[in-house]
């Protein structure tokens, strides 16, 4: 490759696919493509069983794809280089931690893999999560657990963070504190970070970029604010009855009830409001949408 | 005169973009005189630990102030509020003002006051803002 290493993207996906199952296979992805510069904070979304922690998994090569292609730092997943997978942090769903040992000596335990352990920034979000250093790990609260295991993921400072659904088990304050740390930990704008969530307001309070799993392919990926910016709501009332056949070009969604209408769009070209006003004697507001009522127009088809 | 990141308010779920919401409040505490000529915002990295939002987003909204004119980065101070001077032709300004004019009249209908009731609120206040200002 002719391309200077640092301005390769983190991560680049094309047309990744992965069944289940060898006899009737289920495809779960069915060309997921994705591309992910450093520096990005990338939240993705998408319903239950769409498929998040699937692509997760290939992505930290412990999925086999089914196929398409992968990098992740210019390398594929399933043979990554143990420097490279030095330079990961992970979350998964459900915490993998040592039950038997105690908090410190889980600590102590994963810092012997790392070179770049930062044992005090590590003390540090123990202390400020309240973790009890001296109990054993087993017992612990889900929400406690998750908490140790975000501190492991982010203690050897990896430059790419790779969480599935973080905080699904933390309780508000929690989630408000462990966004905080993530925010500091990323805070020099190297880092690169992927959560999936469900979550959708955690994602529009620190994600940069926004990428949506729908159907087995990513449908959106883009800049959070530009999203925003883009996808409006027209709502119509017009001074007479709209026909049935009522439609405005490039709709998401179009919900008629008598003189009143509701259409989602994808984007508003310049002049569109203008010229139904005119065209159907109507008043019509543009709304702004929050990632959830975005999230909602698209699935609600 | 100083501003906290206290006196922002940023609501992550709603459908305005956080940076504009910031942008929004940075002109509307300078059309209330809470910010003058001179002031200094809060720096990135207070307003986005205060705020628990990502630094790139206050980042994003101070640029596209200072794009716009309103403030501009002074070594060493920060983004510094600028002379208040007017962009756009009156023609443009008007427009932007136009909306807000017709959730005013539509709010006043409402509540029955007359064009000349609700004429009276709107120079009341302008009064009471210009008092504040010079106070």
């Amino acid at each position: 490759m002719s391309e200077p290493v640092n301005n390769l993207p983190v991560i680049h996906v094309r047309g990744l696919q992965k069944s289940y199952g060898r006899f009737h296979p289920k495809a779960v992805l069915k060309g997921v493509d994705l591309t992910i510069p450093a520096g990005t904070v990338m939240g993705l979304v998408g319903t239950n069983g769409e498929g998040k922690s699937t692509l997760i998994k290939c992505l930290l090569g412990l999925l086999k794809p089914t196929g398409g292609e992968m990098r992740v730092f210019g390398e594929d997943p399933w043979n990554l280089s143990p420097a490279t997978k030095a330079r990961i942090g992970y979350v998964p769903q459900e915490p993998s931690l040592l039950p038997w040992m105690t908090v410190r000596q889980q600590l102590a335990y994963a810092a012997a893999f790392f070179p770049n352990w930062d044992a005090k920034f590590a003390a540090d979000l123990i202390c400020r999560w309240k973790l009890p250093w001296d109990e054993r790990v087993g017992p612990l609260s889900l929400g406690q657990k998750q908490k140790v295991a975000i501190v492991l993921a982010l203690a050897h400072r990896p430059e790419l963070l790779i969480l599935d659904e973080p905080v699904a088990s933390l309780d508000p304050v929690a989630r408000r504190k462990f966004l905080e740390s993530l925010m500091q930990a990323t805070a020099d704008g190297e880092r690169t970070v992927l959560f999936s969530t469900h979550i959708t307001s955690d994602l529009e309070r620190i994600a940069s970029h926004v990428a949506i799993l729908k159907d087995g392919r990513i449908v959106v990926c883009e800049e959070l604010d530009q999203l925003k910016d883009r996808v409006k709501r027209l709502r119509i009332l017009a001074g007479q009855e709209l026909p049935r056949s009522f439609a405005v070009g490039g709709a998401l969604r179009t919900e008629i009830n008598g003189r009143s209408a509701l259409v989602a769009m994808a984007t508003v070209e310049d002049g569109l409001v203008e010229e139904l006003r005119t065209r159907w004697n109507a008043d019509v507001s543009v709304e702004d949408l929050n990632l959830e009522e975005i999230f909602m127009e698209l699935h609600l088809d | 005169m100083q501003v906290t990141p206290l006196q922002f308010e940023v609501h992550p779920s709603s459908g305005v973009p956080i940076y504009r919401q910031i942008m929004d409040q940075v002109r509307a505490l300078i059309a209330g005189g809470k910010l003058a000529t001179g002031d200094v915002l809060p720096s990135v990295r207070q307003m986005a630990a205060e705020l628990g939002i990502n630094m790139m987003t206050v980042s994003k909204a101070y640029s596209k102030l200072e794009a716009d004119g309103v403030v501009s980065r002074s070594r060493g101070q920060g983004m510094v509020v600028d002379e208040p001077g007017c962009v756009g032709s009156v023609s443009d300004r008007r427009r932007e003002l136009q909306p807000f004019a017709e959730q005013l009249v539509v709010r006043g209908i409402q509540l029955s006051l007359t064009d000349e009731q609700v004429l009276t609120v709107v120079r009341n206040s302008q009064r009471e803002l210009r008092e504040t200002q010079s106070a």
